[in-house]
């Protein structure tokens, strides 16, 4: 066991969840002494499978990976830990009397597209290959702080020259799309390409995704980009469900770092983050117990970690007004199923099996999801919703009794603020809502509800401690992205010395990735040294 | 084939004001130039008519206050005959209950009456003028991008990382109290800014419109923000906007800016439409008029919009399949309308009573942030909203050139109206069967805001995105030619690679409002395109 009490510490990470945890293995394979936090009972964060009902492993909060680094798989060695990926085939888009169903099988994609549109199905291909080309190009950037325009120092300047180089390098074409990937809407992207309305939203929702925008919102498209990036096994936009759980992900780097060094603590709610002339010492825990720190790093979102856990006037008045309009504006929901028997979509051929081991898209039409967002705006939720749909039972049945089937459903949009009500009272209504949806392509589905699980943005901040309810710890807007997140020029550290950020809240934001967790611990390695006692004050990439 | 053959250094299509500016600089560098247009009258957008006898009107833009000022300067435009008018009152936005906002070019006598403004009240009024310097100091960021041509980013030279680098540093400008530098508020929804800075809804709403006026957007859509600060750079609007009139309309500039081109020796030919681009290999050798006759040019200047430009006007085979694709996804359709109406007396806005000086500025009907939002939402789904963004002018109330009494009639005033959203994309019905259900929309509106309107009214000119189509040439519809967005922008505005004003064929330029810095009466692509062509041709001289 790790020391207690006055023994100190090199790090205190605060927040047990994939990044947290991601960013204490580093640290601890560099051989610091770290100490992660976690408020739960559980560490995971919204990386988590919890038993809600016997037999029933939910996935709470996120349900499907790719995005995890692989090299962060690699160095952790994650599979030697547990982490075991299992493929997840294809996107079925149900309407009223037909459908659309992509699989991995690039023959079989084909001919589906050609029912639908020739040039469609011409254009697929190269749609595909571009955005495996996009992810390519953007892929070094997410492995380590992002570059600043207008950066003084030498380590910056390489940096965007060597993007600049990067970017010069690419065909045009892929210049084009680059930018516009930056700049335009989803909607508008995808339908330079396509003509068939299911596709064009099936592949726009994409770009919605934790954001408060509709698919004809610029900068959706970067949202879009944002999926793409996923890479299983050296291919591109494959998705995959870890078994047991997405849980089991977190589980896995948990391992890592406590085999590292780490000692991780749940049930500990960090009150507040003590500072000391200036810098950070350590925290306090809300049963008083005083950790003390060299360096305290927050995988909480920004503004629990420089508002709630501060004390107020610790931060200059220019930081604590960038908090303010630092923008969460929770749009989504979750909600789980346990389900007696697998529900039949009756737009498909009767007998229809394999599309359960893959996912189900709510969204027929561009129309049909800007209108869902034109509801949020109005401040309520979507009468008819966007729902990503997953069955994890049928792609791993170990995370159901025999048998039995688990479904999971992202929902949006789900405002974190209600217009003339509130969520304690709506909850119910949203999940029936959902449920009300899905019966519209499934009449068989509210038969086979056993239990129902629902998460309304609400419940996302007070469960998993992110403000607004916000999946991403902010949306991945143009001016929270890269350099700009969270705070301009900042990186991963804060106004407070010694005080550093891990979380989804950094460069390059939300998703299971694990990138912001390892980028950080390099930055806070860079400023610290090999050990975290004797080192040198933080160097210029603690914020300005 | 006995057509006649003439030539020249080069000719410019279009003789908008971006063709003027740019043929008066070309002219005036000495080259031979010839402007063809296929309209009876010089100008484009920035156009005066005379629809109905003895009242002229602003046919589509109502104010110029974009115009760049060293451009003025340099070609002499006063004493071409322009006198601009800027009323003190720039901007009146009446609320439906009576209640109203003024903002003024004075900006300390702006905040102390939003002080004692219901709608505003002291804590906004107070942040009023650092807010101001925050725009202002953020649109000088921009202006500097603006009045430069954009760095080749597809294969940058040690001259454009130079000029990226203090592009950069333009990029970091400050915007004061927000501390949001230019590259950070760009891409920000115009509603998040006005939010950092106000909390009155209706103060909010006055600002924010011209984020998403003459655009697509609505206020809560990223790069809005941008849009703001656009309409501010290089210019004197700041928070309250500019309102400046040019005696006897737009037209009035335009023909200055004729008087300009031809006093530096442009030639002016009216009534001729080009029908084609001459080339020999992958140089231009000039333009084919429809009547047939031939244009001997090394230069052609186009100023038409970027659709158009490479789809018509190259041939398919220049333009090869890709860069057509590329085209054919330009976004540019229209989703503004103008009414004009030609009044028996001046409407009487009740918010205005007590000063009717309020109404010489633009007059704006954006009452909250959520009929933006919902006068734009329409576009969205291909509809016409039934209650839309309108920006308004009066402008015989500082031009008493624009009606002549004796034959005017009874008409005394004439109201422009701006009118949004209006998609040239109609999801049902045409423009020809709703064009007058849009006029009797903005009377109805305008009706709520100053009753007694429509009985003044004696007349009315629907101009809808048909007309700026069919009439002015702007394919889509779209008063800025293309559709302004940080996606059709900078370097790749209209398409990346084409952000130098060079077409790809030798000799071919665009200079219209679908080259950077974008549309508006700024004269700046047409300058700035000049530059480029007097830049190549120095260089190709032995």
């Amino acid at each position: 066991m790790g020391a207690r009490g006055a023994e100190k510490y090199d790090a205190i990470i605060i927040g047990g969840g994939h990044n947290g945890l991601t960013c204490a293995a580093y640290l601890a394979r560099a051989g610091w002494k770290v100490v992660v936090l976690e408020r739960r009972h559980i560490l995971g964060g919204a990386t988590v499978t919890e038993e809600l009902w016997p037999g029933f492993k939910i996935s709470v909060a996120s349900y499907v990976v790719s995005l995890l680094r692989p090299e962060i798989i690699r160095e952790l060695d994650l599979p030697r830990h547990g982490l075991e990926i299992l493929p997840v085939d294809g996107t079925l888009t149900p309407l009223d009397d037909d459908y659309l169903w992509r699989v991995d099988d690039h023959g079989t994609t084909r001919r589906e597209l050609r029912r639908w549109s020739k040039r469609d199905a011409e254009a697929y291909d190269e749609y595909s290959v571009l955005m495996a080309e996009m992810a390519r190009f953007v892929k070094p950037l997410l492995g380590s702080a992002a570059p600043r325009l207008g950066t003084q120092d030498a380590r910056g300047l390489a940096a965007l020259a060597g993007f600049a180089r990067r970017f010069a390098s690419l065909p045009e074409s892929q210049q084009t799309t680059f930018i516009q990937l930056l700049t335009m809407s989803s909607a508008d992207f995808v339908s330079q390409w396509f003509e068939t309305e299911p596709l064009r939203a099936t592949l726009a929702s994409s770009g919605i995704i934790g954001t408060f925008l509709g698919p004809r919102s610029p900068g959706t498209a970067y949202v879009l980009l944002h999926h793409y990036l996923g890479e299983l096994d050296g291919e591109y936009r494959a998705w995959g469900l870890p078994r047991g759980g997405t849980g089991r992900v977190s589980g896995a780097i948990a391992s890592a770092a406590r085999e590292a060094g780490a000692e991780l603590r749940t049930n500990s709610p960090v009150a507040r983050i003590v500072t000391r002339e200036g810098r950070a010492a350590g925290v306090v825990l809300e049963n008083g117990e005083e950790i003390a720190a060299q360096a305290v790093i927050s995988s909480a979102d920004v503004r629990v970690t420089l508002q709630r856990l501060l004390e107020p006037g610790t931060l200059p008045p220019e930081s604590e007004a960038a908090i303010s309009n630092y923008k969460f504006r929770g749009s989504s929901g979750k909600v789980n199923f346990a389900l007696d028997r697998l529900p039949t979509f009756t737009c498909l051929p009767p007998g229809t099996t394999d599309v359960y081991r893959g996912m189900v898209s709510i969204s027929p039409s561009v129309d049909y999801l800007e209108r869902a967002y034109d509801d949020a705006v109005t401040g309520r939720f979507s009468r008819q919703p966007y729902i990503d749909i997953g069955f994890p039972s049928a792609v791993d049945p170990s995370v159901a009794p025999a048998g039995k089937h688990v479904m999971a459903c992202f929902v949006q949009y789900a405002p974190y603020d209600l217009a003339d009500s509130d969520w304690n009272s709506q909850r119910e209504a949203f999940g029936d809502t959902v449920q009300a949806t899905i019966a519209k392509y499934a009449p068989d589905f509210p038969d086979a509800v056993l239990h129902r699980q629902v998460l309304s943005p609400l419940d996302i901040e007070r469960t998993f401690g992110l403000s607004e309810g916000n999946i991403m710890q902010g949306e991945l807007l143009l001016e929270q992205l890269f350099a700009e997140r969270p705070l301009s020029g900042a990186g991963y550290g804060t106004p407070i010395r010694d005080l550093w950020m891990c979380g989804a809240s950094t460069h390059p934001g939300g998703v299971i990735t694990g990138a912001p967790g390892r980028n950080a611990a390099m930055a806070v390695l860079r400023a610290g040294g090999r050990r975290g006692r004797g080192r040198q004050p933080a160097d210029q990439e603690q914020a300005a | 084939m006995t057509a006649r053959e003439s030539t020249y250094d080069v000719v410019v299509v279009g003789a908008g004001h971006n063709g003027l500016v740019c043929a008066a600089y070309l002219a005036g560098a000495g080259l031979r130039t010839l402007v063809v247009d296929n309209r009876d009258r010089v100008g484009g957008m920035a156009d005066t008519s005379e629809p109905w006898p003895g009242v002229r009107v602003p046919t589509l833009a109502h104010t110029v206050g974009r115009l760049r000022p060293q451009l003025a300067r340099e070609l002499k435009l006063r004493s071409h005959g322009v006198r601009l008018v800027q009323p003190a009152v720039r901007v009146f936005a009446p609320q439906p209950d009576g209640r109203s906002i003024t903002l003024r070019s004075d900006v300390a006598l702006t905040a102390n009456a939003l002080a004692s403004n219901d709608l505003v009240g002291p804590r906004d009024a107070a942040r009023y003028a650092d807010a101001d310097r925050s725009l202002r100091a953020l649109a000088r960021g921009l202006a500097r991008l603006h009045a430069q041509v954009p760095p080749e980013i597809a294969s940058p030279s040690i001259a454009d990382a130079v000029g990226g680098l203090r592009t950069a540093l333009a990029a970091r400008a400050r915007g004061g109290a927000s501390d949001a530098g230019l590259l950070h508020a760009m891409p920000m929804a115009v509603r998040d800014l006005v939010e950092e800075w106000f909390e009155s809804d209706a103060l909010r709403a006055v600002i924010a419109a011209r984020g998403i006026l003459l655009t697509g957007l609505g206020p809560r859509m990223p790069g809005t923000a941008g849009v703001l600060i656009t309409d501010v750079a290089g210019n004197d609007a700041g928070l309250a906007g500019q309102a400046v009139l040019a005696r006897g309309g737009p037209g009035a500039l335009s023909a200055a800016l004729a008087a300009a081109a031809r006093s530096a020796g442009a030639e002016i030919r009216l009534g001729s439409s080009v029908a084609q681009v001459r080339r020999q290999a992958d140089a231009v050798r000039g333009v084919v008029l429809e009547s047939g006759e031939e244009i001997n040019a090394r230069v052609v200047v186009l100023t038409l919009d970027p659709k158009t430009t490479f789809l018509k006007l190259l041939e398919p085979e220049v333009a090869g399949p890709r860069l057509s694709w590329r085209a054919s996804n330009i976004r540019q359709s229209g989703i503004t309308a103008k009414v004009n109406f030609a009044l028996s007396g001046l409407p009487s806005f009740p918010a205005a009573a007590d000063d009717p000086r309020r109404l010489r500025g633009r007059i704006l009907i954006a009452p909250s942030m959520v009929y933006l939002q919902h006068a734009a939402d329409a576009a969205k789904y291909g509809q016409i909203s039934e209650e839309p963004l309108i920006e308004a002018t009066i402008p015989t109330l500082l031009d008493a050139t624009l009606i002549d009494e004796k034959r005017a009639g009874a008409v005394r005033h004439v109201l422009s109206a701006i009118v949004q959203s209006a998609p040239y994309d109609l999801r049902e019905g045409t423009w020809t069967e709703r064009r007058e259900g849009l006029g009797d929309t903005v009377a109805r509106v305008i009706e709520q805001y100053a009753p007694g309107f429509a009985a003044l009214v004696e007349a009315r000119q629907v101009v809808t995105p048909l007309e700026i189509e069919g009439d002015y040439g702007a394919a889509g519809g779209h008063p800025m030619h293309a559709e302004v967005g940080l996606d059709q922008w900078f370097a790749w505005r209209p398409l990346h690679g084409y952000g130098r004003y060079r077409m790809p064929l030798s000799g071919m330029y665009l200079a219209g409002a679908g080259a950077h810095p974008g549309g508006g009466i700024t004269g700046a692509p047409g300058q700035l395109a000049a530059r480029e062509v007097l830049a190549d041709l120095r260089a190709a001289r032995p």
